[in-house]
């Protein structure tokens, strides 16, 4: 399927595969498709950020190749590798005149021995995968450097093989949760969105297109709560995936009112620190009143 | 209501494409006359990225700008009002040039004035000016490091170039090339039996793990109690972020607190040190105020120690623990900062040269159990101590 021309039918789009982006995040979107930059998805935690690259490879029947990075991550997990031991097994079947001929080295470091890793597959796949960087923050500086390289060409050298480059760039997702300050050089390559919390309506809008089963009224009250947790002063106040696990909870123990008690025994859907615990059970008679 | 004279006009006809790009880099330069560094490449982008959208609409216009000119959230708030005033100001000059659908100005209007899903920046500083007033004891004035005499500075400055931190260092994921070492280097090993003719090589190549220095963070108390000291601290703290050596550059990180939290980190970078400490008086704005370390501390876990700027890192707190603020706040913030740091070093100008110093301020008897190490700092002496203990904080 062709990527759409328009903000309003990307908007349509992404909303049949159940993500409601609002007219920044589709615009951004759609301007990244069309000029094939990566975007920098930056926001709160549980805002949906992965989620976009997800549904985009899906709605649009795109490939998708996720690289979740870590702290220590290096070119043979996030590019290639060679198949040492099957290389090794090859050097040992050759014959002693073979071994020294040009051509069987040649063939000990061609296509047969390459390992693809996430962004050499991209490039390789080109238009037909979205590529997401999930977590770009938590890898090192280093990795972030050569990521640079990658992101402004699409091309990847590989000494022994050359260089392999996409005929068509794929769409690429980077993400942060802002643990590190990303440097300006990774920045200027890519556009820029920052996903803020919604409010209430859309985000009740969002819960129900996840949770078609849950009651508007149960979604309404849960939303209302959550919106109000977050004008608490919480060492992590809870994003919208956790006002979503919090109406699945509710709806796996078969609660179809949000009661201070039920509230009480499924906060851990959306409190995940026990300093914020003790502050909103201190508070829960206003987070969650008449009850 | 729509410009009457809008009617008459044909937009494809009258916007050449001259004006529109005249109306953007305008727009550009604004942006950067209001302090954000915005590249040609930027710009260029930006004209890109209005080919597939509608250049009457003025959603379109603000969000590819968003998207394409600023790289940080905390330039949104300027850019939103340098947008306003742009595009949708008083004097309109622009209106004339560039006709916009009437019903997306509306929209745009209603956007812009939208409350903010998150408190913008601007919310975020006005907090702390409201604690600030309600401190009866706090004074709003910028103090001069330039007061102190030259010769004492001077000589100060002399003997502080001379010290070199060093935080201690970690063992990071990332590893290196090595004789010996945990995990077998393969690549290598097999580019060494490549080189015999596919025999076996002579030697293994391993992999070692890369060690790195942790982070150091210095929290610098300039209240009224620590007068005195707070000058020579913050000598320190500028020739800790350039004596920490090539390895630690960008690692040290500083901020002062009275009765908020100021990050100076930025202000220290300026090679000369008077100039350095002039740009950091002139951002603290109190000094010699009142104390509220609880409260600095709780700021600094929220709003950077989340963002995992100290994580794992050596916190340095100099001050005098003598907090206004409610103890408990302060034993919170403490107890936070210790889960998330890697070692807390109080320097206490008070401790002296006792040894058995014991702390009798209540703000020092809440935070001490989370100190890994007391010191005083009273002296350049100290100061010395502390530099020669620094790496071996393990």
């Amino acid at each position: 399927m062709e990527y759409p021309g328009t903000v309003a039918e990307l908007t349509q789009c992404l909303r049949g595969g159940g993500y409601l982006a609002d007219r920044g995040l589709a615009t951004t979107l759609l301007v990244s498709l069309s000029l094939r930059r990566p975007v920098l998805l930056e926001g709160e935690v549980g805002v949906g950020k992965t989620e976009v690259a997800k549904v985009l490879a899906a709605v649009f029947g795109r490939k998708l190749i996720r690289l979740q990075c870590y702290e220590g991550i290096s070119t043979s997990q996030a590019l290639y590798e060679w198949d040492y031991a099957r290389q090794m097994l090859q050097i040992r079947a050759l014959s002693a005149a073979e071994a020294t001929d040009e051509r069987s080295v040649d063939q000990l470091f061609g296509p047969k021995f390459l390992l693809e890793r996430p962004l050499l597959e991209a490039v390789r796949q080109g238009d037909r995968a979205v590529l997401l960087i999930d977590e770009v923050d938590r890898a090192d500086d280093e990795f972030e450097a050569f990521l640079l390289e990658v992101l402004s060409d699409f091309q990847i050298s590989i000494p022994e093989l050359g260089t392999i480059s996409a005929d068509s760039s794929p769409v690429v997702i980077l993400t942060s949760n802002r643990t590190r300050e990303l440097h300006d050089a990774l920045r200027r390559r890519c556009l820029y969105h920052w996903i803020g919390y919604p409010t209430a309506e859309r985000e009740a809008e969002i819960v129900a297109v996840r949770e078609p089963a849950a009651s508007a009224r149960l979604v309404g009250k849960v939303v209302a709560a959550v919106q109000r947790l977050r004008e608490l002063d919480m060492a992590k106040p809870p994003g919208v995936a956790e006002t979503i696990d919090w109406v699945r909870t509710l709806g796996v123990l078969g609660e179809t009112e949000l009661t201070p008690d039920a509230a009480d025994d499924t906060l851990g859907a959306v409190v995940k620190d026990r300093d914020d615990l003790e502050l909103v059970r201190d508070n829960l008679a206003e987070i969650i009143p008449g009850g | 209501m729509a410009d009457p004279a809008a009617h008459d006009l044909d937009p494809a006809g009258q916007q050449t494409s001259d004006a529109f790009t005249g109306v953007l880099t305008g727009f550009a330069r604004e942006l950067r006359a209001a302090g954000l560094r915005i590249g040609t490449g930027d710009v260029l982008s930006y004209f890109a990225a209005m080919t597939p959208l509608d250049p009457t609409d003025l959603l379109d216009l603000y969000w590819a700008g968003r998207a394409t000119l600023l790289s940080r959230h905390e330039d949104e708030t300027v850019y939103d009002q340098v947008f306003r005033q742009y595009f949708l100001g008083e004097d309109a000059a622009l209106r004339g040039q560039l006709l916009f659908s009437a019903e997306s100005a509306a929209k745009a209007e209603a956007a812009l004035s939208m409350p903010g899903t998150e408190p913008g920046p601007e919310q975020d500083e006005e907090q702390p000016v409201l604690g600030w007033m309600a401190s009866d004891v706090d004074a709003l004035k910028h103090r001069s490091f330039t007061a102190c005499t030259p010769d004492e500075l001077a000589a100060l400055r002399r003997i502080m170039t001379r010290m070199r931190l060093t935080p201690p260092a970690r063992r990071t994921r990332r590893t290196r090339s090595a004789r010996t070492g945990t995990e077998p280097d393969l690549r290598a090993t097999i580019r060494e039996s490549m080189r015999m003719h596919g025999e076996p090589p002579g030697q293994l190549f391993f992999r070692r793990r890369k060690t790195k220095l942790r982070p150091l963070i210095l929290i610098l108390d300039v209240s009224g109690s620590m007068t005195a000291y707070s000058r020579h601290l913050l000598q320190f703290a500028h020739t800790a972020q350039h004596a920490a050596g090539r390895a630690a550059k960008g690692r040290v990180e500083v901020f002062c607190f009275g009765s908020r939290l100021t990050r100076i980190t930025n202000e220290l970078t300026h090679q000369r040190v008077d100039a350095a400490l002039e740009e950091a008086a002139r951002t603290v704005e109190d000094w010699e105020g009142g104390t509220r370390i609880g409260r600095s501390l709780d700021e600094l876990v929220r709003k950077w120690g989340r963002g995992g700027l100290c994580r794992g890192g050596v916190v340095v707190i100099c001050s005098d623990g003598l907090d206004r603020g409610d103890p408990e706040v302060l034993a919170l913030a403490m107890e936070r900062l210790a889960r998330l740091c890697h070692r807390i070093v109080w320097l206490n100008p008070h401790k002296g040269d006792a040894p058995d110093f014991r702390p009798s301020t209540l703000g020092m008897m809440v935070a001490a159990p989370h100190i890994d190490l007391l010191l005083s700092g009273h002296d350049l002496a100290s100061l010395e101590e502390f530099a020669g203990m620094l790496p071996a904080l393990h």
